[in-house]
C-alpha cells in the first residue's frame, strides 16, 4: 500500500516535468519560412511509385495552398524535373485548411500552415539518384505579406 | 530501515524532479518572451512615439519619420502621370500593396472609405502596386475587385528605394500637409488606427 503511494507520488512528480519539458528543437524562424523536410527517400526502382515530399511552414505563418479560392491568390506549385533517370510522372497536393483573414467577417482563405505533403508519382532508376526542381509558394502572416519566393528542392533517391 | 530510507529517497527524487521542471520551465518561457518581444517589434506598427532609433540594426524601423517624403512621378492604370508634387499642401495616405496580399485587400476598402470621409479636409489617398511584373489591366481588375477608386499606381524601381520599402506588405506612409512623413506603418492595421494615422496626418504640417 505504502509503496503504491509512493509510486503514486513519483508519477505525479514526473507530469509537470513532462508538461513543463518541450522535447526535441525549438521552433525556428526560417528565411523563407518554409522548408523542405524530406531528404531522402527509399523507392522500388523501375515502376511508377508514389512517394511523399514533406514541407514545412514556420508557426505563425502561412501559404496558400495548391488551389487558393481567391484568384489573385498565388497557389503554392512544386515542380520537379525529370532528369539523372528520375522520371516523375505527376504530383497531387494535399488539401489545404481553411484560414479567416482579419477576424470573423475577413476573407476565408485556403492555406498550408505547419506540415503539408505533396504526393509525387514517379519511377527511378536503380541505385542512387537526385530528385531536383523548386517549390513556388507565397507567404503570410496574419498582417502582412512577403513577396512570392522560390524553395529549391533535392533530395537524394535511393532506387531498390 | 532500508524501506524508509528508499522512501526518503524517492521523496528527494520527486522534489528535485519537480523544481528542475519548474527551473527549465522558466527559462523557456524567458527565452519564448524574448523572441516574442523580437517578433512584435517585426510585426507592430512602426511609430515615432514607439521607435527605439536603432535603425541599423532593425530592418522594419520607421526610417522615414520626419523627414520629407521622397518625391516620385509614376503613372496610374488609365497611364496619366501622377506626382507626389500634384498634391502639395494636401495630407496623404501612401499605400503599397499588392494583389497576393490579403491583409492589404483588407485595409484598401478602409482607406476607400476614410478617403471620402476626410475629403471635405483634403485627403488624398495613393496607393502603389507592389506586384512584380503585372499587367496594368490585371492590377486595374484586382482594384475593382477589392473596391477601391482612388488612385493606383504602377511602381518603378526608384519609388521602393526611396522609401526603403522591407519585404513586407502593407507598407502605409502617412504624410501631412507639409509634405513629411508624420507615420509609417507595416502590417494591416484596424480601421480605427488608419483612421488615427489620417487625422495625424490631417492635423500635422498646415499653416
Amino acid at each position: 500500500m505504502k509503496l503504491g503511494l509512493i509510486w503514486f507520488w513519483v508519477a505525479l512528480c514526473c507530469v509537470p516535468l513532462r508538461a513543463q519539458i518541450q522535447f526535441g528543437e525549438a521552433p525556428v524562424a526560417h528565411k523563407g519560412h518554409v522548408v523542405l523536410v524530406s531528404d531522402a527517400l527509399e523507392v522500388m526502382a523501375g515502376e511508377p511509385q508514389v512517394v511523399e515530399l514533406r514541407f514545412r511552414v514556420d508557426d505563425g505563418f502561412h501559404i496558400n495552398s495548391h488551389a487558393p479560392k481567391d484568384g489573385l491568390l498565388i497557389p503554392t506549385v512544386l515542380r520537379l524535373d525529370s532528369g539523372g533517370g528520375v522520371k516523375v510522372v505527376g504530383e497531387q497536393y494535399q488539401a489545404g485548411s481553411a484560414f479567416r483573414l482579419g477576424g470573423a467577417s475577413g476573407e476565408v482563405l485556403d492555406v498550408y500552415q505547419g506540415e503539408f505533403r505533396v504526393s509525387v508519382r514517379m519511377v527511378v532508376p536503380k541505385g542512387a539518384s537526385t530528385l531536383t526542381g523548386a517549390l513556388h509558394y507565397q507567404a503570410c502572416d496574419n498582417a502582412s505579406c512577403f513577396p512570392p519566393r522560390t524553395l529549391p528542392v533535392m533530395v537524394a533517391v535511393t532506387g531498390e | 530501515m532500508a524501506r524508509r530510507l528508499a522512501i526518503v529517497l524517492l521523496l528527494v527524487v520527486g522534489v528535485t524532479l519537480i523544481i528542475l521542471s519548474g527551473t527549465h520551465n522558466l527559462r523557456q518561457r524567458q527565452s519564448v518572451i524574448k523572441q516574442a518581444q523580437q517578433n512584435e517589434v517585426a510585426l507592430t506598427p512602426a511609430d515615432a512615439s514607439g521607435s527605439s532609433g536603432d535603425t541599423a540594426s532593425d530592418p522594419l524601423a520607421p526610417t522615414m519619420l520626419g523627414k520629407v517624403a521622397p518625391a516620385f512621378s509614376l503613372v496610374d492604370l488609365n497611364g496619366k502621370k501622377v506626382s507626389l508634387a500634384d498634391y502639395k499642401g494636401h495630407p496623404i495616405v501612401l499605400n503599397f500593396w499588392a494583389t497576393y496580399c490579403g491583409p492589404c485587400k483588407l485595409e484598401m476598402p478602409w482607406f476607400q472609405q476614410l478617403a471620402g470621409k476626410y475629403q471635405a479636409q483634403g485627403l488624398v489617398v495613393l496607393g502603389i502596386d507592389e506586384d512584380d511584373g503585372m499587367a496594368t489591366k490585371d492590377v486595374d481588375a484586382a482594384s475593382k475587385q477589392i473596391g477601391v477608386s482612388y488612385p493606383i499606381l504602377m511602381p518603378d524601381d526608384k519609388v521602393s528605394k526611396d522609401y526603403q520599402l522591407s519585404d513586407y506588405l502593407p507598407e502605409t506612409y502617412y504624410i501631412g500637409k507639409d509634405g513629411k512623413v508624420v507615420d509609417q506603418t507595416i502590417g494591416a492595421h484596424s480601421k480605427n488606427e488608419l483612421e488615427a494615422d489620417i487625422q495625424k496626418a490631417i492635423g500635422t504640417g498646415g499653416l
